[in-house]
């Protein structure tokens, strides 16, 4: 271990080159004590005897007639996908082994090609390849083995249909409730609307007794616009809408502006029947029900006095 | 049920039939009817040897067995095998320490010419052993990926001993290791014609496919004449190891540079 090796025992890259020879010739002279030294094999080289292979071969080959082999090799059939260039076939040939769908795939298309190249072939030299219906022989797997694979087939089946089955109920059942609510909604609609109405007689603001004819003016209505529409058109509730507005996205900012040029140039909230005092017509009771103002009745009063 | 397990009467033939044999024999085919035909009607009549329609002359036999230690899919495929392909035989388990040449005095002994002989080691890794029996080119392979007959995924059916049909990529007529395998595997895997134990029919098929410098068997069952197939089983996949000139021994003619063994 500690013999001093010929030229230097540092380990210096610029020197290693030369050191390495050194200690080759050394060691091959016998030289270098084992330990530190490493005898290292070159790569293995995997054997391939092509002559002896194709000796071989031919030595072995039998010259049978092809009906006794009954071998072909061939491709796998080219797979039907739509217009694609020549290149672009040459490039599917490269199958992915890892890819255990295209892997099986690629093995039943070369079955398949196979037995179409063949074929017509056995037709031709007699050979049968269809069983006729009344051929019973023994089978390669068992009837009870054909059964299991059976019954195991349309257990699969039937769990799959279940799954099927169970979404669709799923979903109408989404459906059915929404259904639900829009009937519950729209009953609530029309009771409030008739109360309304009848509340409307009641008070003498209208003296005609259309709504208990039924839904015609709602139906006029409503025969542009489904429930659906109705809902959507009018949006958030007015109260809704102004709470959106005090509390919503963040709520107020501070000493925002509000007289500002987009605020006084906003008309939304003009309602044009109530600026021009053509507001709701209340009719009264023959018009003696209209009770005048205070300051007018005081005129009165003292007109009269 | 009973019906379905009827076996054919090949050879063994009841004596009252023999006159009505004869006797269709002896008809001249004098009518330019197909083979199929007349194997279709007299399958009607009477469950048919279309042996004695032709003699067998290749004569192929195979031996397949195992070592000791073998697991139960291994077991299991080796019986597949042996059911597939009517023209092996089996023998008994073979104790790893003797040497492998002595399978091929086994061989012999069972005047058998071809060889698939299963080595488990560490109960784990399966080796296959694919040799033609006295002189010729011997193989050894690491099996993965075993599926068997008995699998409920493999949905497909086939004869008992029908014929198969052979399907190559077309990467084995590139290389010359290939070529050799080729041949190997067709002289192996090809039912003889007019084998006593075979059924005329040819319903199923063989691939081998070579990808990811493995070779990848598969088993189809042909259903329709247009080309439509299941799977039967088993499957596996064969891991070229080396190629010897031998049988069992030998100098090696090719190494499989990819091959990584499952030990290391």
């Amino acid at each position: 271990m500690d013999t001093p090796l010929p030229s230097g025992s540092d380990s210096d890259s610029e020197e290693s080159l030369v050191t390495d020879r050194e200690l080759q010739d050394a060691f091959s002279r016998g030289l270098l004590k084992p330990g530190l030294n490493v005898v290292l094999e070159g790569p293995k080289k995997a054997v391939n005897d092509v002559n002896g292979l194709k000796q071989c071969l031919a030595e072995f080959k039998r010259d049978l007639e092809w009906v006794e082999r009954l071998d072909v090799t061939l491709g796998p059939v080219p797979e039907i996908s739509g217009p694609q260039s020549t290149p672009q076939n040459k490039d599917q040939k490269a199958v992915d082994p890892e890819d255990d769908f295209q892997r099986e795939m690629s093995f039943y298309r070369q079955a398949q090609a196979a037995v179409l190249a063949v074929l017509p072939r056995l037709h031709q030299l007699k050979v049968p390849t269809k069983r006729p219906t009344d051929y019973f022989a023994e089978m390669a797997k068992s009837d009870q083995q054909m059964q299991k694979i059976r019954q195991k087939l349309q257990a699969k089946q039937a769990t799959m249909e279940k799954s099927e089955k169970a979404k669709q109920l799923r979903a109408l059942r989404k459906y059915g409730k929404k259904v639900q609510t829009e009937v519950l909604q729209k009953r609530q609609r029309e009771k409030a609307h008739m109360m309304n109405a009848i509340k409307k007689y009641q008070k003498g603001f209208s003296d005609k007794l259309d709504f208990l004819d039924g839904d015609q003016k709602p139906v006029a209505r409503g025969s542009k616009e489904g429930a659906k529409g109705q809902q959507t058109k009018k949006g958030p509730n007015a109260k809704r809408r102004y709470k959106n507005q005090k509390f919503g996205f963040g709520g107020k900012k501070k000493g925002s502006k509000w007289n500002t040029r987009e605020s006084y140039d906003d008309v939304s909230s003009f309602r044009a029947k109530k600026a021009h005092g053509k507001g709701l017509k209340r009719p009264g009771k023959k018009g003696s029900n209209k009770r005048p103002g205070k300051q007018t009745r005081e005129k009165m009063k003292s007109r009269a006095r | 049920m009973a019906a379905t397990k009827r076996k054919r009467r090949g050879g063994l033939a009841v004596p009252a039939k023999r006159p009505r044999k004869s006797g269709k024999d002896a008809r001249p085919p004098a009518k330019p009817r197909d083979k199929a035909e007349e194997a279709e009607e007299e399958d009607r009549n009477r469950i048919p040897g279309p042996v004695c329609k032709g003699k067998w002359k290749n004569k192929e036999r195979i031996l397949i067995f195992s070592s000791r230690g073998i697991n139960f899919r291994t077991r299991h495929l080796m019986q597949d095998l042996r059911m597939l392909m009517p023209h092996s035989k089996a023998d008994t388990k073979m104790d790893r320490k003797d040497k492998l040449f002595v399978i091929n005095e086994v061989c012999e002994m069972k005047n058998c010419n071809k060889c698939i002989y299963f080595e488990a080691k560490k109960k784990q890794d399966l080796y296959m052993w694919l040799s033609n029996s006295p002189h010729g080119p011997s193989a050894k392979f690491l099996v993965q990926n075993i599926h068997t007959l008995a699998e409920l995924k493999m949905t497909g059916n086939c004869l008992k001993g029908s014929r198969p049909l052979l399907s190559f990529d077309p990467a084995f007529d590139e290389l010359p290791h290939y070529a050799l395998l080729k041949e190997l595997l067709i002289q192996i895997f090809s039912t003889p014609r007019y084998h006593p134990k075979s059924q005329p029919f040819v319903d199923h098929v063989f691939t081998f496919t070579v990808l990811d410098n493995r070779i990848w068997f598969r088993n189809f069952q042909i259903i329709e004449e247009d080309a439509a197939l299941v799977e039967i089983g088993p499957r596996f996949v064969l891991n070229l190891i080396k190629i010897f000139q031998g049988s069992f021994g030998g100098p090696t003619l090719y190494e499989n540079p990819h091959y990584q063994s499952p030990n290391m």
